[in-house]
């Protein structure tokens, strides 16, 4: 290590870059904290350099992997060659962090077109089923779901703000203006509660029979996270989170993103296992807690629906709300008749459309004025 | 605290490598994992928050703790929670006593300088690490649960380790405190607040360092009791469990197997004793109906390999 020591300080910055390459947000000071950071424990043990490293430069767990890859590769390299173009690519892949920047914008130029379309088609297009809508009208629809995102469910802080009419007395301002009087308390300012937005906790279906509703669902999640804190998550055989994909700010440039990492896109669906997966990782640290869950699906269950049951329990315990949207509850004369979807409603609170504009505008009303625990 | 106790804590130890701040660490019945002593290690090497992420139960909060004595430093700590904010975190007036003082002065005699001074000045957490002479370890135990505007605000005073209070002006820190932040992930930080600290992610101990652990906090435990116990422990956190037992939860149990008088485990005594390790039902009744007696055999096999 220590004849290796100069190699490593002068190459920590192509360290760093490789980390970028690799999908983490490295910037410049992280280095430099590197830098001072391996001077300060020495280089005697690879122990503290591998930590030291991985401290400095690091701040998410999901990026640990990442980081264990690139320093293997890395201590390979270090005095020797180059990092090989083969491993940064292995890195990029690896990424399950988003690389930001907003690519795409081919689909902005359409937009002042459609706008002059008219109102009635706008009309026409709300009313439409997702499935049967053409690449145009599709762009027309996200445009228009940039504004229903925008809703979201509130509660009450335990924050307080002064407000003329509250409950509790505001003590600070009650000194101040009784200074001015010589100690008498002559008007009694309060302080009330702020509202503030309730966590928002989405899960989208995104396997084959769901496939020709994902797009415009996506495109409402990713209109919904530009609003404020959403954790959004996609499933088909397994739970992906999408939360860091949506925060680009072009939605297509989202979802390019979102499809990049979410691999089993048409596939087939386990959503009990997918909903396990999320009570056990994110669940866990109270993600669910308190928030309104979305869930995005058609109920087709491929794997046991008694875990679905069981799971949605579980889901339904910690959330404030849950809310199932099925796009094909729009077909008129639809009955809840799959298995999944039977052993899921029990632990719904309101079940609702998604296949068309409309549906979703009515959903983001019933997320503005969502109570706990509504009749399904 | 007090004069007394801040002359003698003012003479922090100087810990000047890894090794020795590890080794400052198990003199204080700590015992950290490398990766751990080098994160608390870097804090107070290169001044920067540090912070611990990892399941409830691997040791967090204790790790602050363990290093303000290894120190010998003062611990402060500000505990988060949803609403938290400036009046609880950094300082508040003395409103009672203000009011009192200004009805008992004569009308007009008293001055705003007088009555916003550092007699009606409330210190809490925050206000006290950065205005403290003594050295001092910050512990902002889990800011997670703490609303973004005050991680915001904290952000600000991590940044610049001052503190502005409208009536009395800047306060700097003289002498900078080690910060330890501490988070269960309930909620993702935001990255500004991530970028300005080191990172460090805790996982449960190693077999090995989870029976050492057991034996220096439980005097008198069986030396096949603290084996199976640990091992056992982490046959829990691999199967599939709500709330996997922490370091605490292991300690405890070993502890009321020794007071039983056990030299090891088995079947029965698992089955009695199960609610000091699982503290939701669910995983109980899982466990009970389903795999304890594997686990319990598996356990003791590790144990005796």
């Amino acid at each position: 290590m220590t004849q290796t020591g100069d190699a490593l300080l002068a190459d920590l910055v192509g360290f760093g870059r490789l980390l970028r390459a690799g999908g983490a947000e490295v910037g410049p000071g992280r280095v430099a904290d590197a830098v001072r950071g391996l001077e300060a424990v020495g280089l005697r043990d690879d122990r503290d350099v591998y930590f030291t490293l991985r401290q400095t430069l690091v701040s998410h767990r999901e990026e640990l992997e990442l980081f264990d890859r690139a320093f293997a590769s890395w201590m390979r390299g270090v005095g020797a060659a180059r990092l090989e173009e083969q491993d940064v690519k292995v890195l990029a892949s690896a990424s399950t962090r988003r690389s930001g920047g907003d690519e795409g914008r081919e689909g902005e130029e359409r937009q002042g077109e459609t706008s002059t379309r008219g109102a009635s088609i706008v009309e026409v297009l709300r009313q439409k089923d997702f499935a049967l809508l053409d690449e145009g009208e599709l762009e027309e629809v996200a445009r228009l779901l940039s504004e229903v995102g925008r809703v979201r469910p509130r509660r009450t802080s335990r924050r307080l703000r002064p407000s003329a009419r509250g409950q509790r007395l505001d003590v600070r301002r009650l000194v101040r203006r009784s200074l001015r009087s010589g100690g008498e308390l002559v008007e009694l300012p309060t302080r009330t509660r702020k509202v503030v937005p309730r966590k928002l906790v989405v899960l989208c279906d995104v396997s084959g029979s769901m496939a020709p509703y994902a797009r415009a669902l996506l495109l409402f999640l990713h209109a919904t996270a530009q609003a404020g804190r959403v954790e959004a998550f996609a499933f088909g055989t397994r739970l992906h989170r999408l939360t860091s994909d949506l925060a680009a700010r072009n939605p297509d440039a989202a979802l390019a993103q979102v499809s990049q990492h979410v691999v089993d896109w048409g596939s087939g669906t386990r959503i009990g296992a997918s909903l396990k997966q999320f009570n056990d990782e994110y669940g866990r640290q109270a993600l669910s807690r308190g928030a309104v869950v979305v869930i995005a699906s058609d109920g087709w269950e491929r794997g046991d629906p008694e875990l679905l049951g069981r799971e949605m329990a579980r889901l339904s315990r910690a959330a404030y709300s849950v809310v199932w949207i099925n796009p094909l509850k729009g077909t008129p004369g639809y009955e809840p008749l799959a298995q999944g979807m039977r052993a899921a409603l029990p632990f719904v609170d309101r079940f609702l459309p998604g296949h068309n504009l409309d549906s979703l505008e009515g959903l983001a009303g019933v997320l503005a004025g969502i109570e706990r625990r509504h009749a399904a | 605290m007090h004069a007394t106790a801040c002359r003698i804590y003012a003479l922090a130890v100087d810990l000047r490598s890894v090794d020795e701040l590890e080794n400052a660490l198990r003199e204080v019945d700590y015992l950290p994992d490398r990766g751990l002593a080098t994160a608390l290690f870097l804090a107070t090497a290169l001044e920067k928050p540090v912070l611990l992420e990892g399941e409830a139960g691997v040791g967090k909060t204790e790790a602050a703790k363990a290093l303000s004595r290894a120190r010998g430093a003062r611990l402060i700590r500000l505990q988060c929670y949803e609403g938290l904010d400036v009046a609880h975190a950094v300082y508040e007036w003395n409103y009672t006593r203000q009011l009192l003082h200004i009805r008992a002065a004569q009308e007009g005699t008293v001055s705003e300088q007088e009555l916003f001074g550092q007699d009606f000045l409330i210190r809490r957490p925050l206000l006290e690490a950065i205005d403290a002479d003594d050295p001092v370890v910050l512990l902002v135990d889990e800011i997670d649960r703490a609303d973004e505007e005050f991680e915001a605000f904290l952000l600000e005073v991590l940044s610049d380790f001052q503190i502005t209070i409208p009536e009395l002006g800047t306060i700097r820190a003289r002498r900078r405190p080690v910060v330890v932040l501490t988070s269960n992930r309930t909620r993702e930080l935001h990255d500004a607040l991530k970028r300005r600290c080191l990172f460090h992610w805790i996982d449960h101990p190693s077999l090995e360092r989870e029976v050492e652990i057991v034996k220096l906090k439980v005097p008198g435990v069986a030396e096949r009791l603290a084996l199976e116990a640990a091992a056992f422990v982490r046959e829990l956190r691999a199967s599939d469990l709500e709330k996997p037992p922490g370091v605490a939860e292991t300690i405890d149990w070993a502890q009321a197997l020794t007071v039983l008088g056990r030299q090891g485990i088995d079947d029965e005594v698992v089955e009695t004793t199960l609610g000091s390790l699982l503290k939701v039902r669910e995983d109980v009744v899982a466990l009970r109906e389903g795999r304890l007696a594997a686990l319990v055999a598996d356990a003791v096999a590790v144990a005796s390999s």
